[in-house]
């Protein structure tokens, strides 16, 4: 194996932003996010996964969809310019593997094609998790924390250097452009890197089993249960915000009847006019109904179709930032306890 | 004693006597920062109810929901709380009668940052207060550890002003001394000093993060409109899309419709995921407002008028009749 040495990240970025965009984790106050880098970018590869997924550069919060300009009755419109390629590089197995869930989602014909045209340029590049934080729950979902299945290059920490593993012909080709940047690996760092697996896959404490809560909430849509978390949430979204698999979107336009704009952005369905139809109705009136879907979507409606994939990946991001502390373990420990089928339905 | 035994009585007692018909009180979680708002109809459910050092969601909120279809609730109440009870009730957002208020003094909240910045997060189970100090209790072999308290508090708590109930039915424990530490205005000065160039900067930094997700907004005693600008599609008075004068446009009306109501209470910046400073920006309206119309303070005395809330002839905006 390949690796590469710390001191050489600098180099190596350099390298690969002349050639495509390129987004790390960079530090801003108290928060890391995934953005471009420029010379000079304070880098956090340490921090275990960014406050926001890197789903933006995806799918972006807001994206314009073609603008159009009428002038002396004569109307034209003009498409959103076409993304070009991308790496991003940092990303955490959790992230990967949530790509790997908005792909069915957006590639399902007819394709969303600026979803598209960016997952088939981008260069996805991982780094293994040492030190898992304590939310962190991907072990429940099948994910390894030091291996990412989707990545195309998939880097382990070993203190003073990365190993480095292309996965993908776009791997391959990235690790062409790392060039003389790597080094041949010793064989002691690889012995390392399978002390570093076995040791990783019991790091996690969540003792969490999902086993059954997808076929239990088929019976459970009017459950007591929800009447358990609803009441507390703020309907604020951030969970959804922050969530990398939540890809619910509304479109817009912006402008006048002569010059404008219609452009997508993210929804959630946490707020109040995710689901307000155009004569007034809304089949989700309030938080109760909100919150039942935002599980429900997660752990029952997206692994009916999709072979029983669960849409949560345990990246911990909103246990984390949930100002009330609706905790998405707790509902699958609570979904858990129920029996299969009919009991409990007593609201 | 302790704190959560007596907040466990006093709610199985009033749910028996059906003294109130609701119960909102604090809850624990997995987590030892857990502190999830609980509600209860039942006196059964009273065991779930948990005093920690990390009981920081303010609950009075939840009453303009909850009043809809309950007769009476009853809630608990930290000091920095009963400033936006009064809010609320100056707004005539809830009766008094309508409310059961059981205060708690509060020595101050624990900060998890600042634990986590001195490496007290994974394998810590537990935080309890005890005179100045926290008690950590930590996974393995060490058990238990003593820390300065003042040195783990919430910022908020450190600033605050009045850590004992201002309005209240019943009082769990004795009022506490509690001297405010920190100069609230402190950070406002600093930031006021920056050039314009470099001042624009700063917000233009910290505001691009916004996500928009109106948790500052949701979480806020002050912010109880009926329905907000916010909500309104048609027209829309804030576009949706991701751009700074979006972003820039809604922090600058939400901050200046709590002008002169915000309580000083610090939940937008906690329930605020990006970490952005508002705190800054609704402290520098505070200090304008006391500049242009004499120290006020919102939430203390819900029969005053606020400032923005009533029109006097020397309002040094003067009157413009349009
Ligand atoms: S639901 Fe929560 S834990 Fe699961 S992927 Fe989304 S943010 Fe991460
Ligand atoms: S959830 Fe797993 S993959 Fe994601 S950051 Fe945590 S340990 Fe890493
Ligand atoms: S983050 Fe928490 S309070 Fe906000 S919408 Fe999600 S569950 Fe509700
Ligand atoms: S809570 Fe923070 S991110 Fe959310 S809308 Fe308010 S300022 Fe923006
Ligand atoms: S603006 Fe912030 S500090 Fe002021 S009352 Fe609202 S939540 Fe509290």
């Amino acid at each position: 194996m390949k690796k590469i040495d710390k001191s050489k990240l600098e180099d190596l970025w350099g390298r690969l932003a002349a050639e495509q965009d390129l987004f790390l984790p960079v530090q801003q106050d108290s928060v890391v996010n995934f953005a471009l880098w420029q010379e000079g970018s304070r880098v956090n590869l340490e921090a275990v996964n960014s406050l926001l997924p890197p789903k933006d550069l995806l799918f972006p919060q807001s994206e314009k969809i073609f603008s159009y300009k009428r002038r002396e009755g004569e109307l034209s419109f003009e498409e959103a310019p076409g993304s070009g390629p991308q790496v991003i590089f940092g990303i955490r197995p959790c992230d990967v593997r949530s790509i790997e869930l908005l792909d069915p989602v957006f590639f399902k014909e007819p394709a969303d094609t600026f979803y598209k045209n960016r997952r088939e340029q981008t260069t996805l590049v991982s780094i293994g998790c040492l030190e898992p934080d304590t939310t962190c729950f991907c072990t429940a979902f099948g994910i390894q924390p030091l291996d990412a299945e989707g990545a195309d290059v998939m880097l382990y920490d070993m203190g003073t250097a990365y190993l480095v593993s292309p996965r993908t012909e776009k791997g391959e080709k990235l690790a062409e452009e790392m060039g003389e940047l790597l080094e041949e690996a010793a064989g002691a760092e690889e012995e390392g890197l399978q002390q570093q697996q076995e040791a990783a896959a019991s790091a996690q404490e969540h003792g969490l089993d999902l086993d059954g809560v997808f076929e239990k909430l088929n019976d459970m849509f009017d459950h007591c249960i929800w009447e358990k978390f609803y009441r507390r949430c703020l309907a604020c979204g951030t969970c959804t915000y922050l969530c990398p698999t939540c890809h619910c979107f509304d479109i817009q336009d912006d402008g006048s009847p002569e010059e404008g704009q219609r452009f997508r952005c993210w929804d959630s369905c946490m707020y109040e006019d995710y689901t307000h139809m155009g004569h007034g109705h809304n089949p989700r009136p309030g938080r109760r109904e909100r919150v039942r879907n935002r599980f429900m979507h997660k752990l029952n409606y997206f692994p009916k179709d999709h072979d029983g994939v669960y849409h949560c990946v345990g990246c911990g991001r909103c246990v984390q930032k949930c100002p009330v502390n609706l905790d998405i373990m707790q509902v699958i420990e609570e979904i858990g306890k129920e029996g299969v089928g009919g009991e409990g339905h007593d609201r | 004693m302790n704190l959560t035994e007596k907040m466990r009585q006093e709610a199985a007692q009033i749910l028996e006597s059906k003294e109130a018909d609701l119960v909102i009180g604090w809850g624990g979680g997995e987590y030892y920062w857990q502190s999830p708002p609980l509600f209860l109809e039942d006196a059964a459910g009273a065991a779930e109810l948990a005093f920690s050092p990390f009981i920081v969601n303010n609950l009075a909120k939840y009453l303009l929901e909850e009043l809809e279809s309950h007769e009476k609730a009853a809630l608990f109440v930290k000091g920095c709380d009963t400033r936006g009870i009064n809010r609320l009730l100056q707004d005539h957002r809830i009766q008094r009668e309508a409310v059961l208020l059981i205060g708690v003094p509060c020595a101050g909240l624990a900060d998890r940052e600042k634990l986590k910045a001195a490496g007290y997060d994974a394998g810590l189970l537990q935080v309890e207060r005890q005179g100045d100090s926290f008690i950590l209790t930590l996974e393995g072999e060490e058990g238990a550890r003593e820390v300065p308290a003042g040195e783990f508090l919430l910022d908020k708590c450190l600033e605050c002003r009045y850590p004992n109930p201002l309005v209240y039915d019943r009082l769990l424990g004795e009022e506490v001394q509690k001297p405010r530490e920190r100069d609230p205005m402190a950070r406002v000065r600093e930031v006021q000093k920056k050039p314009v160039d470099e001042k624009y900067a700063y917000w233009q930094e910290k505001l691009s993060r916004c996500i928009r997700c109106y948790a500052c907004r949701n979480v806020c005693p002050a912010c109880n409109c009926r329905e907000c600008i916010f909500d309104q599609n048609a027209p829309r008075w804030v576009g949706k899309a991701n751009q700074l004068s979006e972003k820039q446009n809604y922090n600058i009306i939400r901050s200046f419709h709590i002008a002169g109501r915000c309580i000083d209470c610090g939940e937008c910046q906690r329930a605020c995921p990006m970490d952005i400073p508002l705190m800054e920006i609704n402290r520098k309206i505070i200090q304008d407002l006391t500049e242009l119309y004499g120290e006020y303070e919102a939430g203390i005395d819900p029969t005053d008028v606020p400032p923005l809330g009533t029109y006097r002839a020397e309002d040094p905006a003067g009157f413009s009749e349009r």
